[in-house]
């Protein structure tokens, strides 16, 4: 404290105006390099999708023509992406109840400080290490038609599964691997909810008589509402652009059924050299996870407020 | 009740991994037999994983290896003196710069891409190591900046203000005085970047571009697995030297790295 009260009396106003330009100059060369980068290829790209969803860019012509709103009117009535917003919707969906249910479930089960509780959390964590790319390939060795598992169902005596072969099941094992994989995030962000719970609320509720479910339901559920909401956008968020698995469980198959929309904006763009088209989708796409996840928010807060009141 | 269930759910976790690591030491014959049982084990097909013309496993690690080192040193060198800057300086312009910042957090991805490609023909770096490990590192600026300025705003400003009565500069300041401080905000943001550069699928795939030649772990595997999907004396091997060294270095770091990778899942 002296230190700055004193400083002024000490420098002279000639004084002083030296160091600060100089220190100006320091303080741009701290800030301006992380600054210039992040405008030309962060800042600048964003602008640049909105510029090349409305022009024809292939990826090679230096100047694309410019096209209007003609991708957004193409894409409204594109079959393949409507299928594929479905197939991305529903993946979400499901997925998010999946990861939420399991990861709050689990995060119940291994809560509290033990060996086997961090051995726990470590397995079910692990997945997650992995790219999405080698988990994809790893469970289409398992469960493809002459995977691990059909293996071993053939040799006694049964049918075939057609885990990755007939659509509904692929979307459906699609569903589950991304669960697989991920629920342990979920795990440790609702182990972490859990910690802020009032342990005094609990102890009360258990004195008056409430059972685990009840105790379950109206003190520890209610406490963990803002972690809930936080699971739940982040899961919809992660899994609105499924893009990895896809291409190494099913690569879009079969017949192109289990493409989601990021599968769709990547291949439109880069193998039909069509990147105008798929700006358009990804802005779409863009578009549609701020909504959802502003939805959530919106509605879990409301939620809230009436668990409050 | 619990704990028959929790080892149920172990199991159910740790099978694939078992699966993994067991048929990448057999032959194709024995794979289709018996894919779950231990029998005529051999390192005949990891050999050959080792040396698959599609995909040259060790220049793979080097490649990967080499862009975890660029993307964390360079990431360091450009968030921290910035953050620093926008921690300990009360002006308005730098505030705003930091909700700037944070603006990039919520951008996704997908949309980049496309755009990137432009920006990066446009500067002569598309195809290029340079291009790739500058945009990666523009990746990790957001939430790096975010992590140091929230971490150095714990550090008491005295002991800036001691080094400059000492006669230390600013740049000496921040990074004899300030930056040897910043240890575990540094640690947790080089295990995220460390893990989304090494599994990273999507940008090196078009930023590098077959073309280049140049494969990272993830871009290898694809090339070396998508076509033979159904050679498990490929995908196996192949698979599971992928991953070796990132579930080594999950094993020995776990504590660092859940907590590391969970900061990083809320940062959207």
């Amino acid at each position: 404290m002296t230190l700055t009260r004193e400083a002024p009396l000490v420098t002279t106003p000639v004084v002083r105006r030296k160091p600060r330009t100089r220190d100006g100059w320091v303080t741009a060369i701290m800030v301006a390099p992380a600054t210039v980068l992040y405008i030309v290829m962060l800042i600048v790209p964003v602008g640049l999708a909105l510029y090349l969803s409305l022009t024809d860019w292939d990826g090679f012509s230096a100047n694309p023509a410019f096209v209007g709103a003609a991708n957004y009117v193409n894409l409204l009535d594109d079959p393949e992406l409507r299928r594929a917003a479905l197939v991305t919707l529903l993946v979400a969906a499901a997925g998010t109840a999946g990861l939420n249910l399991l990861g709050l479930g689990f995060a119940l089960l291994v809560n509290g400080v033990s060996r086997a509780n961090t051995f726990f959390r470590i397995v079910l964590f692990y997945p997650h290490v992995l790219s999405a790319l080698v988990v994809g390939f790893l469970w289409s060795a398992i469960l493809g038609t002459t995977g691990a598992v059909n293996n071993l169902v053939t040799t006694w005596g049964g049918e075939v599964l057609p885990f990755l072969s007939d659509p509904t099941w692929a979307t459906i094992t699609m569903i589950a691997v991304l669960v697989w994989a991920g629920f342990g995030v979920n795990v440790v962000l609702y182990l972490a909810g859990l910690q802020a719970v009032p342990h005094s609320l609990i102890e009360a509720a258990r004195i008056d008589g409430a059972t685990r479910l009840q105790v379950f339901r109206n003190v520890t559920l209610p406490a963990l509402g803002p972690s809930v909401t936080v699971n739940i956008v982040l899961s919809l968020v992660t899994l609105l652009k499924t893009y990895d698995l896809v291409v190494s469980l099913t690569a879009g198959g079969p017949a192109g059924q289990t493409q989601t929309v990021a599968y769709l904006i990547l291949w439109n763009s880069f193998h039909d050299a069509r990147l105008g088209f798929g700006s358009a989708q990804s802005v779409l796409l863009m578009l549609v996870t701020a909504a959802l996840a502003f939805v959530v928010t919106r509605l879990r807060r409301r939620g809230e407020l009436a668990v409050h009141q | 009740m619990r704990k028959p269930f929790l080892w149920a759910t172990v199991a159910f976790m740790l099978i694939p991994l078992y699966v993994l690591t067991v048929n990448a030491f057999k032959d194709q014959q024995d794979i289709l037999a018996n894919p779950f049982g231990l029998g005529g084990l051999t390192l005949e097909p990891l050999g050959r994983a080792l040396t698959n013309p599609q995909f040259n496993v060790v220049k793979g690690y080097a490649v990967t290896l080499l862009f975890v080192v660029s993307v964390n040193l360079l990431s360091v060198v450009l968030a921290a003196p910035a953050a620093y800057v926008i921690a300990r300086s009360p002006k308005r312009r730098f505030r705003v710069l930091m909700l700037f910042f944070l603006a990039g957090t919520f951008i996704p991805g997908q949309v980049l891409v496309i755009p990137v490609v432009y920006v990066l023909k446009t500067l002569g770096l598309m195809g290029t190591i340079r291009g790739f490990v500058l945009f990666e590192t523009v990746l990790t600026l957001p939430f790096s900046i975010f992590l140091y300025a929230g971490y150095i705003a714990t550090v008491p400003a005295v002991l800036d203000q001691a080094a400059a009565v000492d006669g230390a500069g600013r740049l000496r300041t921040f990074w004899q005085i300030v930056f040897p401080l910043m240890r575990p905000a540094v640690a947790t943001m080089v295990i995220l970047n460390t893990f989304s550069v090494w599994n990273d699928f999507v940008n090196p795939q078009i930023i590098l571009g077959p073309g280049s030649g140049l494969y990272t772990v993830t871009t290898g595997v694809y090339a070396a697995v998508s076509q033979y999907s159904t050679d498990y004396t490929v995908v196996f091997p192949t698979l599971l030297l992928a991953i070796a060294p990132l579930l080594v270095f999950f094993v020995f770091m776990q504590r660092h790295i859940i907590s590391g990778l969970t900061a990083g899942a809320t940062k959207g």
